[in-house]
């Protein structure tokens, strides 16, 4: 960590700080952390956490996370970061190792230091024994699209705020008051998901890849089948077809896809089965409602239950 | 490095290896990545200067293994596969340490690892959306060049990216003919020196672009003698050169290149175009004339054959129609100079190719290829057209890809 005098001096008239930050004045008179995110999930948690901290988000909500350049932007950005934050669970295998190598910043190397891994810092569902290429592409270290479940989501936040603490100790009130802050407001909220999102319980959808499995799981939807064959492997016609009878049963919710997933296949299949398509955000910035973490569970669940009506 | 045996061992222990790791349950931070590439294909002619063979052939089949070695290295070794005239031999083509923590951005990597001279030389030939090389890279670089040796790279901290680094590597492979082996050649061959830029386009454009300047200790030739005049040139077994050395050298090389990517929104994984392009010229390669020195206004090194230069380059556009397709456009042209006794004759390659790649997955490709080349005086090539149907494929840990 580089930290300048000045912040030193400032830190003596922290509780000052502290206490105009709860108030919530801005302020940019702290230089905080360099914030390299993965995802824009992660990008928006540590605005919530880290309130001074200049964040870059690697990826949009447009953008699959498993498929991404290692381009020059993103090395750029992460040579300079103090801290990366991405979902983990070999996600980002594809992309992370590359920016690590060519970036050269010892800092965001191991999680040892300024490396943080959110599905390391919860149990994820779908863990796997053994992993083999034929079962598609997928992990054995489970599922990693975490943020849709706002307990493990609240677990991570508490986690990142620790790991923000040890990178930069000066500022360890402030990161306590924002984690209180994010914790009061998002313990607030999560009953009132929940009762909002009571006439979904049950709901079987059809969805693409298992990007909302956190969501169904919390929500108590039920996602009869996979608009890809395999993890990975886009929809093809004859997977469709076998979808179309499932679909034909007649208790099947609507088709879910996130803001990433092209909409060909679910369009081939709401044409002729009369289900509606539902997409969903991915992450915030997914759709133009999703401006932060609250918005983002709001719109997801608001688009719902548009099916249900 | 031919031995059949060993081969079987080697084989049979890296299947033990990708067993033990498929496990393992945490392959990337407690495990070595064990990765294979396997890489087949049918060709319908022979193509210069490359290790293709007309009719049915493996290509690149490649086996490696990195890891982390502690908090400080990262190792990576890189077994190549190649089978030339029914016999079987086991190359390296990497054995890397990297340093992971030098402050300043800076990192060390020595060993035998792929020079970062130039777009693709850095990049698994198994990435590639032809079946080869350009032919600028396979008449000045022998495809792509690795050697034994050690480089120094410094990325500075600024939101565009800009990377320089600087390399000193051994040279055996980029060394200029020596028919009659007498030459004393320096034992410390090449020095590199790159420098790369980037940066984004908004959400959906990403490029990059790169200067990069080779020096060849070895790389000029030696003054043919007179009696050799009459002797048959060798370069007529340019297409079945197997050693991966560079068949055109010269002391100084120049590569300038470029690389632009897009994807609506940025995403990946459905739409993408990539568009690149690189020029090479090696300059410096006539033997010094020493015997003609008196005579009146003759330089150094430019005899009656003209230029003292060899250029090449190349524009490939490769667009990915959906996650299943791929197609790709490529021209190339090489301009050389062959040595005929005491005088160089100008020789050129022009290739124009289409590939069409199917991807049932993220780590399967099956590519048909179709080449047209032109050459003049160019190892007898006059309207050759070639068909290649290829296969590659990646198993075990997924690599991760460069820009």
């Amino acid at each position: 960590m580089v930290r300048t005098n000045s912040k030193l001096s400032l830190s003596k008239g922290l509780k000052a700080l502290t206490l105009a930050l709860t108030l919530g004045v801005a302020n940019n008179a702290v230089a905080g952390l360099n914030i390299f995110a993965c995802e824009p999930e992660y990008a928006a948690l540590a605005k919530e956490l880290a309130p001074d901290a200049k964040i870059y988000s690697a990826t949009t909500a447009l953008q699959d996370p498993h498929q991404v350049q290692a381009r020059p932007s993103l090395i750029a950005k992460m040579r300079q970061a103090d801290l990366a934050i991405c979902a983990g669970a070999d996600l980002e295998v594809g992309w992370l190792p590359m920016l690590q190598m060519k970036s050269a910043n010892a800092k965001v190397r191991s999680t040892d230091q300024g490396l943080f891994f959110a599905a390391e810092q919860i149990e994820t569902l779908d863990q796997l024994a053994s992993v083999d290429r034929s079962m598609g592409d997928v992990h054995a270290k489970g599922n990693p699209h975490l943020h849709f479940d706002p307990v493990r989501m609240l677990d991570v936040a508490k986690a990142l705020t620790a790991k923000m603490i040890v990178l930069d100790p000066d500022a360890k009130s402030e990161y306590e008051a924002a984690l209180a802050s994010f914790s009061k407001r998002w313990q607030a909220a999560i009953p009132n998901w929940q009762a909002k999102a009571k006439p979904l319980q049950g709901s079987k959808v059809i969805a693409y890849h298992s990007s909302f499995r956190y969501l169904f799981n919390w929500l108590g939807i039920e996602q009869v089948a996979d608009l890809e064959p395999k993890p990975g492997i886009p929809p093809s016609s004859s997977h469709l077809a076998s979808l179309l009878n499932r679909a034909k049963q007649g208790d099947v919710l609507a088709i879910v896809i996130a803001s990433y997933q092209s909409e060909r296949g679910a369009d081939w299949l709401a044409e002729r089965s009369k289900l509606p398509v539902l997409v969903l955000p991915m992450s915030v910035g997914g759709n133009d409602q999703s401006v932060d973490l609250f918005s983002l569970y709001d719109s997801a669940i608001d688009l719902l239950l548009s099916a249900k009506q | 490095m031919t031995v059949s045996t060993m081969r079987l061992t080697g084989v049979a222990a890296a299947c033990a290896l990708i067993s033990t790791q498929a496990l393992a349950n945490d392959p990337t931070l407690t495990n070595p990545a064990i990765s294979a590439v396997l890489d087949g294909y049918y060709q319908s002619a022979d193509r210069p200067m490359t290790e293709r063979v007309e009719g049915f052939g493996l290509g690149h089949t490649e086996l490696a293994l990195s890891a982390n070695i502690d908090d400080m290295f990262y190792g990576k070794l890189t077994a190549i596969v190649e089978i030339h005239d029914g016999e079987t031999e086991l190359g390296l083509e990497e054995a890397f340490i990297q340093t992971l923590a030098m402050p300043g951005g800076f990192s060390i990597r020595a060993g035998r690892f792929l020079s970062d001279i130039g777009y693709l030389n850095n990049q698994h030939v198994h990435t590639d959306s032809f079946s080869d090389r350009p032919a600028a890279y396979r008449a000045f670089l022998g495809s792509h060049y690795f050697d034994d040796g050690v480089r120094l790279s410094y990325v500075a901290p600024t939101d565009l990216y800009w990377t320089m680094g600087v390399e000193a590597f051994k040279g055996d492979s980029m060394r200029a003919e020596d028919e009659h082996g007498e030459r004393d050649f320096e034992n410390l061959g090449v020095y590199t020196a790159f420098t790369k830029f980037g940066g984004d386009i908004g959400d959906n454009s990403s490029w990059q672009a790169g200067l990069s300047y080779l020096r060849n200790e070895n790389g000029r030739m030696t003054a043919a003698e007179e009696h050799d005049h009459a002797e048959p040139e060798e370069h007529t077994d340019h297409g079945h050169d197997h050693s991966h050395s560079a068949q055109y050298t010269g002391e100084n090389t120049y590569v300038a290149d470029f690389v632009y990517k897009w994807a609506p929104s940025g995403n990946y994984k459905y739409q993408h175009l990539t568009v690149s392009g690189e020029y090479f010229r090696v300059t410096d390669f006539k033997p010094f004339e020493e015997h003609h020195e008196d005579e009146e206004h003759e330089e150094h090194g430019h005899g009656e054959g003209g230029k003292d230069y060899q250029e090449g380059w190349y524009l490939s556009s490769v667009y990915q129609f959906s996650p299943h397709w791929s197609a790709g456009l490529r021209y190339g042209e090489v301009d050389t100079q062959m040595m005929h006794g005491d005088h160089f004759d100008p020789q050129k390659l022009k290739e124009t190719e289409v590939s069409l790649a199917w991807h049932h997955s993220h780590f399967s490709t099956v590519r048909l290829q179709y080449t047209n080349q032109k050459g003049t005086n160019f190892d007898g090539i006059e309207d050759d057209n070639v068909i290649t149907l290829q296969y590659v494929m990646t198993l075990g840990a997924h690599g991760a890809h460069q820009f």
